[in-house]
């Protein structure tokens, strides 16, 4: 008698009568492949050079003030290198990188090739869906939003111009990820407000660049040339979280984008209100949204 | 409770429902007075009801039993299937009425239930750059299955649809036939216990045809999983299903297993030795109408099929003549939808 053992491997199709996970696993399921598609990941090499170039450059400025803080003495890098606040400008404008073209891409997609039907037809509400989405393109947005100027933060501590003393350091830890939340959290809603009334990815790109671009224009015009009052610049989509973040970070120099005649609660109520209404565009589109008639 | 003609949109002086035990008595049953309810061994039961779409009506009062196994859904294009569908995924609440899908109501038991349902849509779309593999075992985690059963559940899917070795091809770079048997796999692949096809076979050619359609018998019948597949095409229902529900103007016009509904709505036929002359004169007699060819007599009806029965034998009894074989007409699935649809 032989003491080898047998296993079957290819049993076929058969029926499943096991246990089946809740709906939690099947909004992660939801989450890791918008993951995956947001950064071309187990995709074509073409679908992964805007988010992964993105992901680069936010990456780049860092390197470049830990390079600087290394070469100078640290005292007269801590007085080049920027703050974390200033770091926050240059993400604002990969925000808008990532808004425009990877959040069309991962919500136009499943309504235009049927998945949103698919996703249904499965244990997964609408609302199920969109908080899955929600939080992938949120992490996918804090892959620049946050990892980039935590990495900064951590290379000024280990060149003794970071944060002083453990709870300094947690203090500004917290003020990076508040801050990488208020963009996060804005551009991601934006990108899904403007993905929603259009399968065509390129629509979406194109108005949400517009509105931007518009925005910023309109209310510079109004507060430059037509003497408007500063706040009105609240209404700018890259000025008004880039104020949020400048009053989290406590920072008032040339540098920081902060509007005048506006509060710190003011500021946040601001920030509440335009996400609120994001999130109004999007159960509206949505709720409305029928995938067989 | 086996067989149903809905009565909507009927004549006035027929019974509005119709229904016919296992032992092949025909009972006529007034939906007028009797209340209709959901046969116990249905996996779908519709109870009057109503959807419509702003001021256009879909379905009015519709009242029908989706039996084990393989069901058609016949209509036309623009008859309400895909919408019928969707209300039993719990996607469209019904204006009025109830739905019960595997024993639950879809409105409250929408989650759990569609975790033991598949479905595969219409449309041809899906996307094109990931792998089927990676789509099938996606849309089965969705549905519950924990990772590893996934994997190996999607891979045995995909085998089974004949699909196997295409499993890491990109579904864009799939045919339309190759698609469809994508769509068919990720619906299975979590181990439903109740699959929605919806024009499983659009844009097939004849060849992919007959393989899909077997493929969907296969499943019905091996794998014990209720298979609800809509068409508008009469021969392929009438190919693979074993029962059949007719949907005409917002109303289902027939419903029941299509041995059923087929046998005896047409009326009777006796091929006799001799004597058919004498017997379709004694039956014309008597106010039936006789068609008379070779040895064959059809008599057709309004009436019940047992008192046709009656009549029938009566007189070839009256008349000695020696008989052969008696049985009730069969009509084609096309007939009982022109009849049902179009009453001619």
């Amino acid at each position: 008698m032989s003491n080898t053992s047998a296993e079957i491997f290819d049993r076929g199709y058969r029926a499943y009568e096991g246990p089946r996970t809740g709906i939690g696993t099947a909004m992660r399921s939801v989450g890791v492949s918008t993951v995956q598609r947001a950064l071309g990941l187990r995709r074509k090499f073409r679908f992964k050079i805007v988010p992964l170039l993105t992901v680069a450059v936010a990456y780049l400025p860092a390197i470049g003030f830990l390079a600087v803080a290394i070469l100078l003495p640290a005292d007269l890098a801590g007085q080049v290198v920027p703050e974390y606040a200033g770091y926050f400008g240059l993400i604002n404008i990969l925000m808008v990188l990532l808004a425009a073209f990877v959040v069309p891409e991962v919500m136009g997609s499943d309504r235009k090739t049927g998945m949103f039907g698919l996703y249904l037809a499965s244990p997964l509400t609408r609302w199920h869906y969109l908080i899955s989405k929600f939080v992938a393109i949120i992490m996918v947005m804090s892959l620049v939003t946050m990892l980039p100027v935590i990495f900064q933060m951590v290379g000024y501590s280990f060149l003794e111009i970071g944060p002083d003393g453990f709870v300094e350091i947690l203090k500004t830890l917290g003020r990076i990820i508040a801050s990488g939340f208020i963009l996060s959290i804005f551009f991601g809603l934006f990108g899904m407000a403007a993905s929603t009334f259009t399968d065509r990815q390129l629509f979406a790109s194109a108005a949400i660049v517009i509105l931007i671009v518009a925005s910023e224009a309109f209310t510079s015009t109004l507060v430059d040339q037509a003497n408007a009052p500063d706040w009105i610049r609240i209404f700018g989509l890259l000025t008004m979280p880039a104020n949020l973040i400048a009053r989290v970070f406590g920072e008032t120099g040339v540098d920081a984008v902060r509007i005048e005649g506006l509060s710190d609660l003011g500021s946040l109520g601001v920030w509440v209100g335009f996400c609120a209404v994001f999130v109004g565009l999007i159960t509206v589109g949505y709720r409305r949204l029928e995938v067989t008639k | 409770m086996g067989v149903g003609r809905a009565g909507s949109g009927s004549d006035p002086g027929k019974p509005s429902w119709v229904s016919q035990d296992w032992s092949g008595t025909v009972v006529l049953v007034n939906t007028a007075t009797t209340e209709r309810t959901s046969s116990p061994s249905a996996v779908i039961s519709a109870v009057a009801v109503s959807k419509s779409w702003g001021s256009h009506q879909v379905f009015s009062d519709v009242t029908a039993d989706v039996l084990p196994g393989v069901t058609g859904l016949l209509g036309s294009n623009g008859a309400g299937k895909t919408t019928l569908l969707g209300m039993l995924l719990a996607l469209h609440a019904p204006d009025s009425g109830t739905l019960s899908v595997l024993g639950a109501d879809p409105a409250t038991a929408g989650p759990e239930l569609r975790m033991h349902i598949g479905y595969a849509p219409e449309h041809h779309n899906l996307p094109n750059d990931v792998a089927a593999q990676d789509l099938v075992r996606h849309i089965a985690l969705v549905h519950g299955l924990p990772k590893r059963e996934a994997t190996t559940r999607s891979s045995d899917a995909l085998w089974l649809v004949g699909l196997g070795e295409e499993r890491a091809r990109p579904v864009g770079t799939m045919s339309t036939g190759q698609r469809q048997r994508v769509k068919l796999a990720q619906a299975i692949a979590h181990g439903p216990k109740l699959i929605l096809l919806d024009e499983p076979t659009d844009g097939l050619d004849p060849v992919q045809r007959d393989d899909m359609l077997a493929l969907i018998r296969r499943i019905g019948t091996d794998f014990g999983i209720h298979v609800l597949l809509s068409s508008h095409l009469l021969e392929e229902v009438e190919r693979i299903a074993d029962n059949v529900v007719i949907l005409s103007n917002g109303t289902v016009r027939a419903s029941g297993r299509i041995d059923d509904l087929r046998t005896g709505q047409g009326g009777m036929t006796a091929i006799l030795d001799s004597g058919v002359e004498l017997v379709a004169a004694s039956l014309q007699r008597s106010g039936y109408e006789v068609a008379v060819e070779r040895n064959k007599v059809s008599v057709g009806t309004t009436e019940p099929l047992e008192q046709l029965a009656d009549a029938l034998r009566d007189a070839i009894a009256e008349n000695g003549a020696p008989l052969r074989r008696m049985e009730p007409v069969k009509q084609t699935l096309e007939d009982l939808f022109l009849d049902e649809v179009y009453g001619s």
